[in-house]
């Protein structure tokens, strides 16, 4: 195991902050060409489309942008398996649990051994979550994976979720965030950490427990007016008994017990459903994945996250139409969203990890992702939303926490975040002419996609001389307070 | 000179008059001077209030959950710690709730049960929206009634604590009225730094929030916290708050409360109350949920004595449970839930509203608690008389209030 002075050493390295400049190739190879001498200014839609597909467009990503263009940059991204990321598997390496099956991570947080640890597969999970957002070239994947981290949200305090999330998170979300919908949703209703999260490990034939039929219909497919109703929670809830997890030999897997199974007819959306054991819950499932509340659900919450708060309906159908035609198709329905909805594309309030991951990746930090403490106080720690609906993705209710996001600007520019060091001089010295102006606007097209209004910038830093910064002092204390402006909070 | 940075960026410039700009819904309608503070506390997850409040009275009750079920009062085959304490010869709180006994017995503290809101969806999601927009369906306002309530009424308060979210995100009942900050810790309000360093970072800050509404009420906040040392708080007549979120929430409103910083409203969210699974009868987790709501609502209770003639404090949840227990020692989504009151002109020590009973026949829908008085009714009565604002048919629109004697 790498210690945290070296391992940061091979974030450094690799991440290849330009502190490095004996590294440039290094550098060079992850933040694209340095040989264009100023940071290009980009137009105001083009950087918000960018922002969309990224969680904060590196340089590189500008570049290839504007070299191939929207269709092309969505289609690359959307074939993400032809995209190397190596680096960033690199970045991974320690966190062994990732890899683990249930048994495994569960023995290595069990008191029983020596060395346990309780928090290591929930740090590992968030650090590697926040690692791959920062460091990633499959952007798009890994927004992705978010999304369907909040459709299908898992407390990870709620019992053995502790460690059943991390194979959730890799057997489930990762391994279908492109895929097909009937196998995401297939795997998830298997997913020892849903059916523990969702009580759905003790509906059992003598007693149902409705809690995860409700959600598999509500929140996972047909949406709240979708058209089922409460008889249908309750059928389906019987169809569920005895889908649970092993406590024994390969504990924390998927089991279905024949005998806590209620064995008798059910009906459920308006079809029979005969006994048949574990096959019952499948038929809905599949059921529920052909449903046309499905489709219009999962492509309303696609084009609320990638296109605006409150999206075309034009686009929400055809979108759903594709959904329909393709059987859940998920590339071909984002590639719909995203064609059509990119140009229509309207400003969202970037969400306490956006805000972070986007500073981090702008500024081309180089960090160790342990930085749950601030999200905390932001208020989206990951894998810790208590309530099944996920995060919201709407602008209104995160705008108004800002201290939170004022302390992050603060403490990432001045250096005061353990594990996370920014190098703003040696950033701009790629392209800085020594004329504090034109590193201020470079910094701005960096941050903001284009340069501030002169008299603006001027102000900016005019107020923060005569407020007794000292010239060392002045860029990052600007640096900070563009990060905390209104400006960087939308993407 | 210009330089707002939310206009002279591009970005932002083609977007200033759009309609996801937060922006003010009500212009006041009236101008009163203020009434009663406010606490609004908010049991997340459909809180199983006939474990809270429970009507040992009825033997479905008992029926209907044998394990669950907390003993009569006077069943002498229980220890007397695990046994209902009666509130008025039917109903009974559930012995984690003890520590309320002090404010019911000196009549702040009123309940009302079988309370709730008209919507059967049994989606907290739903439930919960609805509710705090104080709406019947989606077509209604977007914004909150609280936000309607502080919107409909001038009370020459700028504060910029007039009001709090406690936590990370402000609750949507506060929202679309005037701008509102959420607060999780008075103690960490701070930027940090030395003097010089501090100075920097607010020149900063306000010349590039300049003329941004939040981005100044959140600067102004700081100024106005950072006088306040949480540290050297210690509340009246030894109170103790419980050491959880909602203790500390509870201990921040009392704090503002009597620094006179200009609060009106303290809305403060308790979560854990989806208990479909081994929420525990006497003892374990629901139990330990009630007692620290009990603690807190009595330590606050405490503290603020003297300040009991200008409090109201509000519990509600978006539904109740079912009134049979599930297999799994949990229950599952129902119906009718209860609200509780506690203030100086709260006509306490009494449960109110008409009990619907607990027979077949008396119940809605699974085995539901059938609501009796909806959840506006409560509201409405303290926005009158105790907040000095008329003005409910903008805040419950399609509404009509029923006066239910909740206050003297």
């Amino acid at each position: 195991m790498l210690s945290r002075r070296d391992f940061l050493k091979l974030t450094s390295l690799i991440t290849a902050s330009a502190a490095l400049a004996s590294c440039a190739p290094v550098y060079r190879r992850l933040t694209g060409d340095l040989t264009t001498s100023r940071w290009t200014p980009l137009d105001a839609h083009d950087f918000l489309v960018l922002n969309r597909l990224t969680f904060g467009p590196r340089l590189e990503e500008r570049a290839r942008f504007a070299e191939i263009g929207l269709q092309a940059y969505i289609e690359e991204q959307l074939a993400f398996e032809s995209i190397s990321d190596f680096e960033c598997d690199l970045l991974l390496t320690p966190f062994k649990t990732l890899q683990m099956e249930a048994n495994e991570i569960e023995a290595a947080t069990n008191q029983l051994f020596d060395g346990y640890d309780r928090q290591r597969p929930a740090n590992e999970l968030r650090q590697a979550t926040l690692l791959r957002q920062i460091y990633s070239k499959r952007q798009l994947y890994e927004l992705m994976i978010e999304f369907w981290s909040d459709h299908f949200n898992i407390f990870i305090e709620k019992g053995n979720c502790f460690y059943l999330k991390t194979v959730d998170d890799r057997d489930v979300i990762r391994t279908h965030a492109l895929g097909s919908f009937r196998d995401l949703l297939w795997t998830s209703a298997h997913s020892p950490a849903m059916l523990v999260y969702l009580d759905n490990q003790v509906n059992e034939k003598s007693h149902p427990n409705e809690n995860y039929a409700r959600e598999l219909m509500e929140l996972h497919t047909l949406g709240v007016d979708g058209g089922y109703t409460q008889n249908d929670v309750m059928e389906l809830a019987r169809c569920l008994t005895g889908w649970t997890v092993k406590e024994h030999f390969w504990l924390g897997d998927f089991v279905f017990k024949e005998d806590l199974h209620d064995p008798r007819e059910k009906r459920v959306l308006g079809h029979t459903i005969r006994a048949s054991g574990q096959q019952e819950a499948e038929d809905v499932i599949e059921m529920l994945v052909t449903h046309p509340s499905t489709a219009r659900f999962i492509a309303t919450k696609l084009a609320r996250r990638f296109i605006a708060d409150d999206p075309p309906q034009a686009i929400i159908e055809k979108a759903a139409q594709v959904f329909l035609r393709t059987g859940g198709d998920i590339k071909a329905v984002l590639n719909t969203i995203l064609l059509d909805g990119m140009p229509l594309a309207r400003p969202k309030y970037k969400r306490p990890a956006n805000f972070m991951t986007s500073a981090l990746r702008l500024t081309n930090a180089g960090t160790d992702a342990a930085l749950h403490d601030y999200l905390l106080r932001m208020g989206q720690p990951y894998f810790n939303f208590p309530t099944p609906d996920g995060y919201p993705d709407v602008s209104e209710p995160w705008q108004n926490n800002l201290m939170p996001r004022w302390q992050f600007a603060f403490a990432l520019m001045r250096n005061e975040i353990e594990g996370t060091k920014s190098h703003l001089p040696e950033l701009l010295d790629v392209s800085s002419t020594g004329i504090l102006e034109e590193d201020v606007d470079t910094l701005t097209s960096l941050l903001l996609g284009s340069p501030l209004e002169r008299n603006a910038r001027d102000h900016l830093l005019t107020t923060i001389r005569s407020a007794g910064a000292s010239p060392e002092e002045t860029l990052p204390i600007l640096a900070a307070g563009i990060i905390a402006s209104p400006a960087f909070q939308w993407r | 000179m210009l330089s707002t940075f939310t206009h002279t960026l591009p970005i932002l410039q083609q977007e200033s008059n759009k309609t996801w700009m937060p922006r003010l819904a009500f212009a006041p309608q009236n101008t009163a001077p203020r009434g009663d503070t406010l606490v609004v506390i908010f049991l997340r997850g459909a809180a199983d209030v006939l474990n809270m409040v429970l009507p040992h009275g009825e033997d479905a009750y008992y029926q209907m959950r044998p394990t669950l079920g907390i003993p009569r009062p006077d069943d002498s085959s229980a220890k007397k710690a695990d046994r209902a304490i009666d509130l008025d010869g039917f109903f009974g709180f559930h012995p984690s709730m003890q520590a309320l006994l002090e404010s019911w017995s000196s009549k702040q503290l009123a309940i009302i049960h079988a309370c709730g809101a008209p919507d059967e969806s049994r989606s907290h999601f739903k439930a919960m929206e609805l509710m705090e927009r104080g709406v019947d369906d989606e077509r209604g306002p977007a914004s909150g009634w609280i936000g309607r309530h502080l919107a409909t009424l001038n009370t020459g308060n700028s504060s910029p604590l007039r009001a709090v979210g406690m936590g990370t995100r402000p609750q949507r009942s506060l929202s679309g009225g005037v701008p509102v900050s959420a607060l999780r810790s008075i103690a960490d309000f701070h930027l940090g730094g030395d003097a010089r360093l501090l100075q920097q970072m607010r020149a900063a800050l306000s010349t590039v929030y300049d003329g941004d509404v939040l981005g100044q009420e959140t600067l102004s906040m700081m100024d106005t916290l950072e006088s306040l040392d949480p540290s050297a708080y210690s509340a009246a007549h030894s109170a103790t708050y419980p050491a959880s979120e909602f203790g500390l929430a509870l201990k921040q409103t009392a704090m503002l409360i009597k620094a006179e910083v200009g609060l009106e409203v303290s809305a403060i969210d308790v979560g854990g109350w989806d208990t479909h699974f081994a929420q525990g009868s006497v003892l374990g987790l629901m139990p330990n949920l009630m007692k620290d709501l009990a603690e807190g609502l009595a330590a606050f209770h405490a503290d603020m004595q003297e300040h009991m003639q200008n409090l109201t404090v509000v519990t509600m949840s978006e539904f109740g449970r079912r009134a049979s227990e599930n297999g799994s020692l949990g229950t599952d989504h129902g119906h009718g839930s209860m609200m509780m009151v506690m203030g100086g002109h709260v006509n306490g020590g009494k449960v109110h509203g008409e009990w619907p009973g607990l027979r077949d026949g008396q119940m809605i829908g699974p085995g539901d608690l059938a609501v009796t008085t909806d959840y506006r009714d409560v509201l409405s009565e303290v926005i009158m008389q105790r907040l000095n604002n008329q003005a409910v048919d903008a805040i419950f629109p399609d509404y009509s209030p029923r006066g239910i004697g909740l206050l003297t």
